[in-house]
Formats: structure tokens, sequence, C-alpha cells
């Protein structure tokens, strides 16, 4: 150990002579111009009586409309033996409404120059169409009828429950998939969140009549949100939309249910006899975006493991070569989030990884990065703002992000600010206060008899979730 | 001539009151050529402050030498790990922390590395791509360590995943005959251990000139200032000689193939299907870029609706033209393919008998109307999202192309209207000869035992 450390030392020395050295004869990039203004997208808002909230955002000049109708309805909804019935739910409001089949809303939808989407995840499901502006109050229409008259037909379960089986077994032949489930198991114990897969007869066992109870009780006016961006007519648009779901029920409000995740360390391993890599998660509850310290913490992720630039990347990817994309990540939902370091590494060097990860979180909890770091990763931020309320989509997610968290126009305007008042003290007292290893899951899957004894310090407390 | 392009398809139409004419969304470009041979794509767009800066390198995996599988993969990365001015990790953080984004991938035919940045920082990122085309300084080190990340690509992508690399690395080797288009383009881990210092400056010298490249800013500029900058830093980098092209042309398939690839981490079969392209830009081509559409794209396409809706043999067939880019980002021999995950229960030969019913038509009637309509309508709005989408990258990757593979960038706003040229009449003729089982290859993914 000790050795290592003045071999470490004397490396970087090395380095910095060399840097020095290299310095003097080398020219500097070019710093540019004078930054361009950039001002968020406007938006236009309107409510509907039955509680539906509208966002619009006239955007860009490519003739092409996005349309999301979010409805807060997800697997938080689920009870215990229900796990993907959301899901189910999704799948089944493609299969035709009332007045068309499943082939004719494909048809449409195609006719229009694109698909209906759905999307289920945590705490909302998401129906989207992307289609040529021409076509946009046509996109409503459509959208409206799938929403609000789902037919739901029998005749379609069968297949759909084998659709599904066929896909659970699928993702539990993925490592990535199988490491997530464990690791959501553990991490919210109790909870929806924490329920990853269905079994088997979970899937066979669903009814025409589970799904029906679900949406009635799930969809409706107060838990849902309407945005558009990108090319349209404001008025067609209001008017539309109007149309569409004026006469839509309400339905209930959100349902909520904020989880206590565990802040306990444990381990778990799965055995993946002649993996050539252990996947790797490893991670714990942090800060929810409706607090304040999640701007400073957006920032300090993205030094220590969110960038391709990152401490954690460099190291293990660009120094080591131990793997090929590693990342850390801020997963929120509603009043919750948890910070992830997740690598595929190379078998035997699973323990070296670990390591070095570990090394960098305590790195920064123990001296603040310098300025100069730190200024790039706040650029960087910055800019990816920029990119981020420039698409559609990016415009669309934007928006749905402060409505599900309760925020407020101002996170949108302030956020620059914010991420470039942070300091590098601050920086390094979130990681000690949030990135703490004595609490962490770390779930890996990988060949165990070819890691256990590299990932001893690490293995412990062993758990078995439930 | 737009006009009458369209006008000539109202009347095939007429009794459908074809309405959907396109726009006409045009994109400004402007083209230059420097007197080294870079070629300069310039496309202004005021939408966002932001700017894409692409350069395309004419050398993609198909051309890689014989016994360095996966080279012009691992020469990418090489691409990152430093030049005269940047070190290692240098020039991702300067793109970085000036507010951008960045990667490079390896194509058929090209490989390319961009930027999106604010677009005040386009003469820093201009520097920094030229400083890189001026030449690497590479270590033994840094070649090692991206052998070692190289390796944990295909550790992750492939070695470690059921269905890793079925169908898009694996259909090119079983359906292709010439060795440039049927080799492993990740690469054999022996061939990128194999690796030296001197592979790595041989590739770099015959194929990172200017004369093989072109470079592609779409975003809040003026052309001028840009064009400026562009010959203040790549001006004075000289050009090489460059080799003959070799020959990467397939011979027509006159016999159905097919495999079978043992999967032993997947846990269902899966089947894929692919049929060799018509030649890039002639009539046919374009008439199959509308027959994916008719066929395999979007949830009223016939294969999703037969294998998927009616017959439940899957929830998704996935595929199309160019399953690393799309129909228009390549050079080359190129396959039109399809793929799903179905049951042990139910059999390869069920499944081709209703993909077949479903390509039997297309070759034996004509088009219905309303599905054909479907397909320029969505043809239309991919296209569209293609000149825009991804901040401008889209637009840039065609512009790139285009100038690399035709000379003439300017065929972006051509392709809309090449598209509705094709008739119904074309469209069969071209089923009739390229959806012709003797032109098919079939792999077959069979899974681990027992499950």
């Amino acid at each position: 150990m000790t050795m290592k450390k003045i071999q470490l030392v004397i490396l970087a020395f090395l380095a910095v002579t060399f840097v020095q050295a290299l310095h003097a004869q080398k020219q500097l990039p070019p710093e540019g111009s004078t930054p361009k203004d950039f001002t968020i997208p406007a938006k236009q808002t309107f409510a509907l009586a039955n509680g539906i909230s509208v966002t619009m955002v006239p955007y860009g000049s490519l003739p092409k409309v996005t349309v999301s109708v979010v409805v807060r309805a997800g697997n938080l909804n689920e009870a215990a033996n229900e796990v993907w019935l959301a899901d189910f739910v999704g799948d089944l409001m493609k299969e035709g409404t009332t007045s068309r089949t499943a082939e004719q809303v494909a048809q449409e939808a195609a006719g229009m120059g694109g698909s209906v989407n759905i999307g289920v995840g945590p705490d909302q499901s998401t129906i989207s169409g992307d289609v040529l502006s021409e076509f946009s109050p046509n996109l409503i229409a459509l959208l409206a009828d799938i929403i609000r008259n789902p037919l739901f037909p029998e005749s379609e379960l069968a297949r759909i429950k084998n659709d599904r089986a066929r896909q659970l077994t699928v993702q539990q032949s993925q490592p990535r998939q199988l490491t997530a489930e464990q690791f959501y198991k553990i991490l919210y114990p109790d909870h929806p969140y924490g329920r990853y897969f269905p079994t088997t007869e979970m899937i066979q066992g669903f009814s025409i009549q589970n799904v029906k109870d679900f949406y009635r009780k799930n969809f409706g006016g107060q838990r849902t949100s309407i945005y558009v961006a990108g090319v349209f007519d404001s008025k067609a648009m209001e008017k539309a939309i109007r149309s569409g779901f004026e006469g839509w029920n309400k339905g209930s409000e959100p349902y909520i249910s904020i989880p206590k995740p565990s802040m306990k360390k444990a381990f778990h391993l799965i055995n993946r006899p002649g993996a050539p890599q252990s996947t790797i998660y490893l991670g714990l509850p942090v800060v929810n975006p409706y607090e304040t310290d999640f701007v400073p913490f957006l920032v300090t992720n993205a030094l220590l493991g969110g960038s391709f630039g990152s401490r954690i990347t460099s190291n293990i990817r660009e120094q080591k070569g131990y793997t090929y994309s590693p990342f850390s990540t801020i997963s929120t939902r509603y009043r919750d989030a948890y910070w992830a370091e997740i690598a595929d590494v190379t078998t035997t060097v699973t323990g070296p990884s670990l390591k070095e990860i570990f090394g960098e979180i305590t790195r920064l909890q123990s001296e603040p990065p310098t300025e100069a770091e730190l200024k790039g990763i706040k650029n960087y931020l910055a800019g990816n703002f920029v990119l981020q309320n420039s698409s559609r989509s990016g415009i669309i997610g934007q928006f749905s992000f402060l409505k599900l968290h309760g925020l407020k126009d101002d996170y949108l305007a302030n956020y620059v600010k914010r991420v470039h008042s942070v300091t590098p003290q601050q920086v390094s007292d979130l990681t000690k206060k949030y990135i703490r290893p004595e609490k962490m899951t770390l779930v890996i899957t990988g060949d165990k008899s070819k890691i256990e004894e590299q990932i001893e310090e690490y293995a412990k407390p062993a758990v078995e979730p439930k | 001539m737009r006009r009458l392009a369209v006008a000539v398809f109202m009347l095939v139409l007429s009794s459908v009151g074809w309405a959907d004419g396109g726009t006409g969304f045009n994109i400004p470009v402007e083209y230059h050529k420097l007197k080294n041979g870079l070629k300069v794509v310039l496309s202004p767009d005021k939408t966002a402050p932001t700017v894409v800066v692409a350069v395309y390198y004419n050398i993609g995996f198909r051309i890689e030498p014989k016994d360095r599988t996966g080279f012009a993969h691992l020469f990418e990365h090489m691409m990152f790990q430093g030049s005269q001015n940047l070190g290692k990790m240098e020039f991702i953080k300067l793109v970085q922390s000036n507010g951008g984004v960045l990667n490079g991938s390896t194509r058929f035919d090209f490989t390319n590395y961009f930027e999106i940045l604010p677009a005040h920082k386009l003469e820093t990122a201009l520097w920094a791509e030229a400083d890189r085309m001026k030449g690497l300084a590479i270590t033994q080190d840094n070649l090692v360590n991206q052998q070692g990340v190289v390796k944990n690509e295909v550790k992750v992508n492939v070695l470690n995943q059921p269905y890793g690399g079925f169908p898009w690395l694996d259909m090119p080797q079983y359906a292709n005959t010439n060795w440039y288009n049927a080799h492993n383009f990740y690469g054999d881990l022996e061939h990128l251990d194999a690796a030296t210092l001197a592979d790595v400056k041989a590739f770099f010298e015959t194929y990172y000139a200017p004369n093989n490249a072109a470079i592609a800013i779409v975003g809040d500029i003026d052309t001028k200032e840009a064009l400026a900058m562009v010959e203040k830093y790549f001006g004075s980098i000289p050009s090489q000689k460059q080799p003959p092209k070799p020959d990467i042309s397939e011979p027509r398939q006159e016999k159905e193939k097919r495999f079978t690839k043992k999967d032993t981490l997947a846990l269902r079969p899966a089947l894929a299907f692919a049929y060799q392209m018509p030649q890039r830009n002639t009539p046919e081509y374009y008439a199959m870029g509308i027959l994916d559409q008719i066929l395999l794209q979007g949830d009223d396409s016939k294969l999703t609706q037969v294998l998927a809706k009616q017959k439940g043999y899957t929830d998704n067939v996935g595929g199309g033209i160019n399953l690393l880019g799309n129909m228009f980002n390549y050079n080359g021999p190129m396959l039109w393919m399809a793929s799903l995950i179905h049951d042990p229960t139910t059999s390869t030969d069920d499944i081709l008998k209703a993909v077949d019913g479903v390509i039997e038509e297309a070759r034996a009637k004509m088009v219905d109307r309303a599905a054909l309509n479907r397909a320029f309508i969505k043809i239309r709005s991919d296209l569209y999202d293609n000149m825009g989408g991804f901040f401008g990258f889209g637009r840039a990757d065609l512009l790139a192309s285009f100038a690399l593979f035709d000379d003439n960038p300017a065929r972006i706003n051509t392709l809309e209207q090449e598209l509705l040229k094709v008739t119904p009449e074309l469209i069969l003729k071209t089923a009739q000869e390229y959806l012709r089982p003797t032109n098919r290859t079939v792999l077959m993914v069979e899974p681990k035992s027992g499950s």
C-alpha cells in the first residue's frame, strides 16, 4: 500500500514536469468570440376546467411538431402483485379505441408522418406523437381518442401477455438489467420503485378488468399535462386541445407515495459464470430536485463521474483501460433521487476498478477541486443547458421535469447562474454529505469464482434482496 | 423542375387527391474546396446559438488492413489520445469546458468526429480539429490503454450480451462475399492486441489527409467568418497521395443463404433476414427507401402488422437500410435488413412463411395507394428529422457524407424530389429484382439449449 502510494506520487510529479516542459512550445486554443444571447424559448400556457395544464412552445423552423401527453400514472401506482400492470395499460392503449381499430390508429399516425408512442415510467406515462406540422390538429384528435376512449380489447390480451413474458425473459438475460433489478430491490424495500421485474405468473394473471381498473383509478384531467413544441399554429392548436380534451373527466389527484430508500451499506453478487466483465451498480439515495442542494449536486456529479472528462471516467477508462462506458447518474423520482456509478469492467480488474471508484470519491471528499477544473465543468453544464432547451423533445423534457417536481419557471431562469455560483469547497462538502461509501448499495453481476477474492473488502455486508 | 416532378406524381395518384407534394424545405448549402483538397460545407441555421463542427474522413471499417480487423475503429479512439498541442484528455476537456459535447464513430465508409458547442466557440473547435488533422502525438501507453478500452467495448456490446452483435455486426459477415464487406468490423481481440504504433502512424498518414476529408459546419454562423477560420487553421495541412480504392463491390446474389449462430447467453431464438440493396442513388435505390417505409418502418408497416400484430410472433420487427446510420450516409454495397426475437414454440419456417407472404405480395401486386401515401409522408417526416435532428448534427452528417461521396452536398435539397419521383410501377419492379428469394440471407440465433 505504501509502496504503491510512493509510486503514484512520483508518477504524478513526472507528469506535471512533462506537461510544463511541453507547455513552453504548445499553442493555446483560441478563446472564441463573445457569447450569443440565449433565452429559453417562450411558452404559452392555459388550463382546462378538468385540471389539464397545457404548455405550448413554438420552436425552430423545421415543419414538425411534437405533442406529449403526460399522465401521473406509472409503476408507482401498482400493487405488489401488479408489477408492469402500468406497462400493460400502455400496451393496450395502442390496441384501438371505441371508434378506431389498432391498425387504424397506426395508419392515421403514419399518415401524419409519425407513430403513437407510449412510454411508462415509475411516476408517469407519456403518450406522444411527432409529426409533420401540417397535421398538428389531427394528431391532437388522435391522441385524445386514444387517451379518453381506449377499447382495451380482450382479444389482444393473450398476445400482449406473451410479448411481455418474452421481453421479461430477454431482459433477464442482460447483465445490466439483472444488476439493476437487485439494486432497486435493495434500495427501495417495500416500495413500487423497488419492484423491477414481475414474475411470469404475475403477467399471466393480468386480466382486462385489472387494466380497466388501473386506468379508471389513475387516468384523468387532474393527473394530465399536455406539451406541444415545434412549428404549429397556436390558435388552431389550442382549439384542437380544447375540443379534444375539454370533455374528459377530472379523475383523481396524483397519488403520492414517497419512498424511504435504504441508507444501509449492502452488497449483493449475481453469479454469471464465464462473464468477461463484471457489471457494477454502486449508489445510494441523494438530494432530490425540490431541494436547494440539487443544482450544486448536479455540478458535483458531472465533475466526479457524470461526464466524459470526469474524474472516475478519466481514471478507470482513460488511464487504466478497465472499462468502456462508465458513468455516474442522478436518477430522480417525485421527492426522491439516487446517485449511482454504473460500469461494466473487465473481470480480472473488478477489485481494482472498485478501488479507483472509491478512491475518487474519497479524494473529492477530502480536497476541493481546483477553480480551473470546476470552471470547466460549470461551462460544460451551462453549454448543455442550451442544448437541452434547443430541441422539441428537450424543451418538453424540461417543462415536464418542472411540472413533476413542482418547480417554478425560475428554476430554468436561474439554472445557469446557480451552476456558476458553486464553489470548490461546496463540491467537496456535497460529496461528503451525499456520496457516502459507508451507506452505499453495491450490486455486481459477474463470474463469482474469478472476482470473489478481488472484491472481498467491498463485499459486505452481503444481503439477499427480498 | 420540382414542380414538374410533383405534377407527374399527382397524375399517378390523382384519385387519392395527393396533397403531400412536400413543403420543399430547403437547406442553405455553401460548398468550398481548399487548395489542399479539404471539402468545406457551411449551412447557417439561427434556430439556437449553437454550432456543429463535423469532420469526416473517407475511411470506414470496410477498408482496413486484412491482418488488423477492427483497426479503423481502434484508430478512431486514438484520435482522442493526443496531438501536437493537445495532450491526452485535453481535447475532451477543451470541448467540455467550452460548454460542448463531442464524440466520434466508425461506419462502413467514413470515420467521423464532431463537437456541438455554443456558437461563439466555433474557432476553438476548428483549431482543435485542425491540430489533430496535422498529426498525432501518441505513446505506447496510450495505445495499450485504448486497446483495453476497445476490448471492453466489444465485451459490453457483444461478448457479454445476449444477441450481442446481432444482427448489425453479424449479418454483413454472412450476407456478403467480398472480404471488405464481410469481415468482423469490431475486430478479433487478437488483431486488436497486435496493433502497433507504426500501424497507427501509417494509417493516419494514408487516410487522415485533408484531401480525404470533409468538414461540415452547421449552426448560428457567419459563413464568411467560418470559411476564413477553416482556411486559417486547415489551409496549411499538406495533402497526401491517396492509394487506389479497393474494389468493394458485391456480385449479384443468385441463391438464398441460411445460417445459424449459437448464442449461449440468449434465452429466446431470433431471426434476421437481409437483401442486397440496389446501387446507391439509382431510381431503384429511392424505391427501396419507399419500400422500407411500406414494409418495415412504423406500426402501420406490413411486416409489423403481420408478424407482430396478426400472428403475434414477436413484439417488434426492427431494421431498415444501413443499421449503422441511415439510407444516405454510406457509399457501397448495403443490406436492407429486418430482425425479430421470437418464442421457441414458433418455428423459423412459420415466420419465414409469413415474411414471404408480405414480400411476395409486394413483388406480385402494385402497392395500394393508401400505404404508398403514408410511406411518402413518413419518409418526408424522417428526412426533416435528419436535416434538423440532434442540434443540427443530422444535417452536418448528410452534408459531409454527400461532400465525401458525391462531391455535391447540395444533394441534400434533392432527396425529397428524388423520393417523390418513385412510382408504383418502379416499386413493383424494384421489389421483383431486389426482394427476390435468391437475393436473401437468413440468419437464425439458436439460444442456450433447454431454454
